[in-house]
């Protein structure tokens, strides 16, 4: 069952097709639980594994697929760009909004790793969790904690954030699209932003903002710990 | 503007990132640098939208594609937290909330200061 996996085109070829069915699954039922990323992500897991092909033969192709996660991040710049004047206008609030919530993610995911009996290694694990993936893994790693786990945690975290914005939009009874785009933006990062993307190019820049700004400010906390 | 042009000024961009995060004493990540690097190109004028805009727009919206092999590597790495994985879970959804609830509050409250001053043009 390995050979014919041995190709880049199989990892290419496997992600295209899961994600079209999560993209399809997720259209179709309107549910926010089925995320499109969650659904490949889970399509793919339950191929490699049922069919027993080694994850490498996945990699050749999926490494493709990662190198575009650069030049993804780095084109969020386009849309804070089309939203320099709101930015320009709401600098502080932004600013203060995204200090906020990175202490907050930071402090409650200690406090929470402690109530829980968790060791200190899981504790820097999960303490950059909220950030986006390059700056997450390089806390992680300053601070000691277990780098391909908080991968993990960063991207579930990602996943729960789009599927959940919608929800605790209403739930919390935020109703400025700045507001929605920096709290999106602020917990759960760029994959969080596809789902803020959606709800508006206003949020969906606010919250590609927060990426970077709460990004920054988490490196910047987790110097002092 | 073709879409490989596009494509090959993002990524010169991105690579360009990769090397200025070399130089930094902090490990600071590239891709961060490299958004604010196309983000001041396009604000001085050095780079035109047009010069990136449908390359930018093709990843942007696409983007949670991207996480695809990245989340896959979760298969290889829950072993050592198997254990762990309910409270870790746990964590995950209440620091979630509660970073959107603060987050949400003070942007919100924030606004409401700023628009009380005057007008919020300055803040």
């Amino acid at each position: 069952m390995t050979a014919w996996t041995d190709s880049t085109l199989f990892g290419l070829v496997l992600s295209l097709l899961a994600y079209a069915l999560g993209v399809f699954l997720n259209r179709k039922t309107k549910l926010p639980l089925l995320n499109p990323l969650l659904i490949a992500v889970t399509a793919i897991a339950l191929v490699v594994t049922l069919l027993q092909i080694p994850l490498d033969n996945y990699r050749k192709g999926g490494q493709f697929i990662s190198a575009l996660l650069a030049p993804a991040t780095a084109a969020l710049a386009v849309s804070i760009y089309n939203q320099r004047r709101v930015l320009k206008q709401y600098f502080v609030p932004v600013l203060l909004g995204c200090l906020a919530g990175s202490l907050a993610s930071m402090g409650s995911a200690y406090l929470l790793c402690k109530a829980f009996g968790l060791g200190d290694a899981l504790v820097a694990t999960m303490l950059p969790k909220s950030v986006t993936t390059p700056i997450a893994m390089a806390v992680s790693e300053t601070l000691g904690g277990i780098v391909p786990v908080t991968v993990a945690a960063v991207i579930l975290t990602g996943i729960l954030g789009a599927m959940a914005a919608p929800l605790l939009i209403r739930l919390f009874h935020v109703t400025d699209p700045i507001a929605q785009g920096v709290a999106i933006g602020t917990c759960s990062h760029a994959i969080g932003t596809t789902k803020a993307m959606e709800l508006g190019e206003l949020q969906g820049a606010m919250s590609s903002i927060a990426i970077g700004v709460a990004g920054l400010i988490t490196v910047l906390i987790s110097l002092f710990l | 503007m073709n879409v490989l042009t596009q494509l090959a000024i993002l990524l010169l961009i991105c690579f360009v990132g990769e090397g200025v995060a070399l130089l930094l004493p902090i490990a600071f990540p590239s891709s961060v640098i490299s958004m604010i690097l196309l983000f001041l190109l396009l604000l001085t004028g050095a780079l035109k939208l047009r010069q990136i805009e449908d390359a930018a727009d093709f990843l942007t919206k696409n983007m949670a594609f991207f996480f695809i092999p990245a989340g896959v590597e979760i298969l290889e790495n829950y072993k050592p937290v198997a254990d762990k994985i309910l409270p870790l879970l746990a964590v995950l959804v209440l620091t979630t909330v509660i970073t959107f609830a603060v987050t949400a509050g003070t942007v919100h409250l924030c606004l409401a200061v700023q628009r009380r001053l005057g007008g919020g043009a300055r803040a």
